[in-house]
């Protein structure tokens, strides 16, 4: 019992260790990023550090996505945004700014909302991310989208994806009890087609509908 | 009916550029800006980009195999900079590598050596240089030289706004795909498809067929990708040309603000004359256009610029001019109302100003000066009014008298609170001023199991375009709008198309499809007629059947159109549309400018905050000339938009160059747009309907640029605000009024030291103890 075996014990020590070497692996490329990065920069840029290239060595992610598991492999640099729509071949989250300003890339993370270009694709390991195209149930929308459908909350259709996905957040998060609070509530998405009085209807809709969604 | 793109909105599945599944091989291109405003080239180092990994090729304007240019009106504006740099954030170089990042990364490594040239940021100094685009143009009616002695008051003054950021959400891009025999197929975030059409094959150096440009759709554009969306298509189709290989670039949010131009910022002069009883009698207007550093669309806006000067006013004596001037600022280009709402804004300043000084409401000027039918516009065409109904309709139907007595009390009674009251009314002109560009051309297919398809030059980007090109479709053969496809835009399918711009792209392109749709119709007709042996004459087409003398026959679409194809009768029709009666001279700058006007009045009430110069817009109520809508749910929502982008103009959105031509305001963090909050708390819309024109199609009328002017109305709605405070505020008429400037406004010229409001309210004014 206290003696270590051989066999199946090595394999589980092997696995360990290089559980543990994984560990570190991220652990020390997530200092050398917060500590170091003028002098990771720089090694990146004159392209000579081999180690520079170790640092974007991709690690796996497991991940939920509209309700499909995925185990992935991804640069710990990859923000969630890129992974969805690169990787993942979702182009419904949209890129509006990429600087958490505009809202267009809102997803739920966990039921929550989320601005995707700012959330680093690993820091969803092991989490359910929904997004527009996991809304609707195969041709049964989503309450959110017939009401913005009813309402016309949407001119050119950019920013609709984030809108819809926020506007969900915002009731789930009890922030929908009056006009105001909504506004006040969905001001981090922008619409430059103004079609904020239809967004405002819409969600005040399915709030007024009372569903759990 | 609602829009088309319903469910494919919600659903995240519309297709814009950027969601173009990518092709193997597909490379990345991005650009190098000029770091600085103006200057002489020196030297420029790409060999490091060169190196970098993932690149490919690093394009100079040595590598161009056409001519170097995009300019569209007028030959100044080079693809790639080679002697001269004359904005910042001129593209320089272009890098292809096979990845985004590596691209990316790649411009970093770029250096450029340039000798500093003055910078001119202002207008009113590059006139004084004589740097103009374009000779200046003057607009003039009945003799304003003589007119002035007839005039009781004469007022003069400067006002002046500032540029707008389009900000569409989706920004400017391109991908290009090489096809066979040398030819591209060119995806564009464009409203203008023949305009990135032409400048790909200019700078390729490709005749105009092997060039293809398709469009999906857009995510938003406002006129900022109408002729702003060449350069990027261009880059990439010279990238293809010379690779072989699909190239891509999407601008960063970034990269777009700073690389491309925006609403032209202008500052202009007025002097407006009154006769005793407050009718106008002279006015006088010179305006300075901010042209930035290339001619871009420029000429065409100052155009619109004088076609505007007098809004919605008759006035007997004219003399309007105006300036494009050249600066070092990016290419200043269309944005909604293309010059238009900045002479109104002058014309509106006047007006405060008189108000001011007679110590009167504006709106007892405006309401007086309102243009009558037949009334002549300075360009000389006579006016088919709607001005003084949609006036009129607006005072009763919003009450405007009581909310001005509400306002009175409330200002009366709350010291830090002032609210304040305008009235806009608006007339805009619909068609291109260049008469050549109103024409639009569609092609109809119908198949023979039923379905149809369209195709036209219009381009989707949110104004509802094809919703209401399918609706033409449907009516016109009485089907289910289920049967109809509205395509994507193609140059190959429709050919030397004019952009989606001028307010006018249903009008054009449903006109064109009216009468395609209309051909084919009468040829089924025929067939129908023969096949139940009567009367052409009694033949009618009704909700999928055909209606003899009224009676149903069993001759439903499917099998008519089956019919006719087997009978070898074409059931395919490309038809050609062009605006009649418009014209217009320009050696004696006048004609018959536009199709029709737009009229319609807005009533604006704000609430300010004289502690801390923010402010509210409580509500913006609007009279609205649509003829006859075609979707009004669409329309309604072009209005709304409308007026929260025309609020934004005039109120929170301020661009910053500093004094080396240098964009400060480079994100949505430093400048903002309107956001949720900040959209008006109510907006109303009634619908002024008339049928007296009958050029746009089915009666309607153009809806996409007039309600941006609405917004006008909330500057001087603040103003009025601020002076409820500060009788003697001094405000000088400078757009957009940001809290910023409303809070200077409020405690300008002796500050009004309340000793009310320190009465009343103690706390808060030990936190006004400014200045
Ligand atoms: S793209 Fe994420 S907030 Fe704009
Ligand atoms: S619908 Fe165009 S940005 Fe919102």
């Amino acid at each position: 019992m206290a003696k270590k075996g051989s066999g199946q014990n090595q394999a589980e020590e092997n696995y360990l260790n290089e559980s543990r070497r994984n560990f570190f692996k991220q652990s020390s490329l997530l200092t050398a990023l917060a500590v170091t990065p003028p002098a990771f920069l720089k090694a990146a840029e004159e392209g000579l550090d081999e180690k520079a290239a170790g640092y974007f060595e991709k690690m796996p992610l497991a991940i939920q996505i509209n309700g499909v598991n995925h185990d992935l492999s991804v640069e710990p640099r990859t923000t969630l945004l890129d992974l969805i729509r690169e990787q993942l071949a979702l182009p419904g989250t949209k890129k509006g700014c990429d600087h958490g300003q505009c809202g267009a890339c809102t997803v739920h993370v966990n039921g929550n909302r989320v601005l995707s270009c700012l959330t680093l694709a690993v820091t969803a390991e092991g989490k359910k991310v929904t997004t527009i195209e996991g809304l609707a149930d195969g041709e049964k929308l989503h309450p959110m989208q017939e009401a913005f459908i009813k309402y016309d909350g949407f001119q050119c259709g950019y920013c609709t994806p984030g809108q819809i996905m926020s506007g969900i957040a915002c009731i789930r998060e009890g922030h929908a009890n009056s006009d105001d609070e909504i506004r006040e509530y969905m001001s981090g998405n922008i619409c430059r087609c103004g079609a904020y009085p239809n967004i405002v209807k819409a969600i005040a809709d399915v709030k007024k509908g009372g569903q759990t969604l | 009916m609602k829009n088309i793109d319903s469910k494919t909105h919600t659903r995240g599945k519309s297709i814009y550029l950027d969601d173009i599944p990518l092709l193997q091989g597909t490379l990345f291109g991005a650009a190098f800006g000029s770091p600085i405003a103006h200057g002489i080239i020196r030297s420029l180092n790409i060999s490091v980009a060169e190196q970098m990994p993932g690149v490919i090729k690093v394009f100079t304007a040595k590598d161009v195999t056409g001519e170097n240019q995009i300019g569209g009106i007028i030959p100044d504006e080079p693809l790639l900079a080679e002697h001269e740099v004359d904005f910042c954030g001129m593209p320089v170089a272009f890098v292809v590598a096979q990845s985004d990042d590596a691209a990316r990364a790649a411009v970093k490594t770029i250096t450029i050596d340039i000798e500093p040239l003055p910078v001119i940021t202002d207008p009113r100094e590059a006139k004084a240089r004589g740097e103009l685009i374009v000779p200046p143009r003057t607009f003039s009616l009945g003799n304003v030289d003589t007119a002035w002695q007839a005039c009781e008051y004469i007022f003069e003054g400067i006002a002046e706004t500032n540029g707008q950021e389009h900000l569409y959400i989706e920004t400017q891009g391109a991908y290009v795909i090489p096809q066979e025999n040398g030819a591209l197929k060119v995806y564009s975030s464009t409203q203008g498809p023949t305009a990135v059409q032409r400048a790909s094959c200019r700078v390729t150096g490709l005749p105009m067929h092997l060039v293809e440009v398709e469009v999906t759709r857009l995510g938003g554009g406002f006129g900022g990708k109408e002729d702003q969306a060449n350069t990027w298509a261009a880059l990439c189709a010279l990238a293809a040309h010379r690779l072989r290989k699909p190239v891509k670039y999407s601008l960063h949010r970034m990269e777009d603000m700073a690389m491309t131009g925006k609403r032209h910022p202008y500052s202009s002069d007025y002097k407006i004359g009154f006769d005793k009883d407050l009718k106008m009698v002279a006015y006088e207007a010179t305006f300075y256009q901010n042209a930035g550093a290339a001619a871009d669309l420029s000429p065409a806006i100052m155009e619109r610029t004088l076609l505007h000067c007098t809004n919605s006013y008759f006035i007997p004596n004219v003399k309007a001019t105006a300036y494009s001037c050249r600066t070092h600022l990016p290419p200043n280009t269309a944005f909604r109302g293309f010059g238009g709402p900045q002479s109104m804004f002058v014309i509106e300043s006047a007006i405060a100003k008189a108000a001011d000084t007679l110590g009167i409401d504006s709106a007892v000027i405006q309401k007086k000066n309102l243009i009558k039918t037949g009334d002549e516009f300075p360009f000389g065409q006579k006016a088919v009014s709607e001005a003084a109904e949609c006036w009129k309709k607006a005072e009763q139907l919003y009450e405007v008298n009581s909310i001005r007595e509400g306002i009175k009390d409330f200002n009366s009674k709350n010291q830090i609170y002032k609210k304040g009251l305008a009235l806009m009314p608006v007339c805009f002109g619909i068609s291109f001023t260049n008469t050549a560009m109103n024409q639009a051309r569609s092609l109809v297919h119908v198949y023979f199991d039923g379905s149809v398809s369209v195709s036209t030059g219009a381009v989707e980007m949110g104004q509802g375009v094809n919703t209401k090109i399918l609706q033409v479709a449907a009516i016109v053969f009485s089907i289910h709008p289920d049967r109809v496809k509205v395509q994507t835009t193609s140059t190959s399918r429709i050919a030397n198309t004019s952009p989606s711009a001028a307010s006018a792209t249903a009008d054009l392109n449903g006109k064109a499809t009216y009468l395609a749709c209309t051909r084919i119709l009468e040829r089924l007709k025929k067939v129908a007629a023969e096949e139940l042996g009567v009367d052409e004459n009694l033949i009618e087409l009704k909700d999928e059947y055909v209606f003899v003398n009224n009676v149903q026959s069993d001759l439903d679409w499917k099998k008519l159109v089956n019919t006719a194809h087997l009978k070898r009768v074409g059931i395919s029709e490309h038809a050609n549309y062009a605006t009649p009666e418009i014209y217009f001279d320009k050696a004696k700058e006048k004609g018959h400018a536009f199709s029709y006007h737009v009229y319609g009045t807005a009533v604006t009430v704000v609430t300010v905050d004289c502690l801390r110069g923010i402010y509210e817009i409580d509500a913006v109520k609007v009279v609205h000339d649509f003829g006859t809508s075609m979707n009004p749910a669409i329309d309604i929502g072009q209005i709304e938009g409308g007026i929260v982008q025309g609020i934004g103009w005039m109120t929170m959105e301020e661009i910053i160059y500093d004094k080396e031509g240098k964009l400060r305001s480079n994100a949505l963090s430093t400048y903002k747009v309107p956001d949720i909050y900040s959209a008006p708390k109510e907006i109303s819309i009634d619908f002024l309907q008339s049928d007296k024109d009958n050029l746009a199609i089915f009666r309607s009328k153009a809806v996409g640029e007039p309600p941006f002017m609405y917004g006008i109305g909330t500057y001087f709605a603040l103003r009025n605000a601020i002076k409820a405070f500060n009788p003697l505020a001094h405000i000088p008429f400078n757009a957009p009024m940001t809290p910023e400037k409303t809070l200077l406004a409020l405690y300008s010229n002796p500050q009004p030291l309340s000793k009310e409001i320190k009465r009343k309210d103690e706390e808060a004014v030990t936190s006004v103890a400014i200045n």
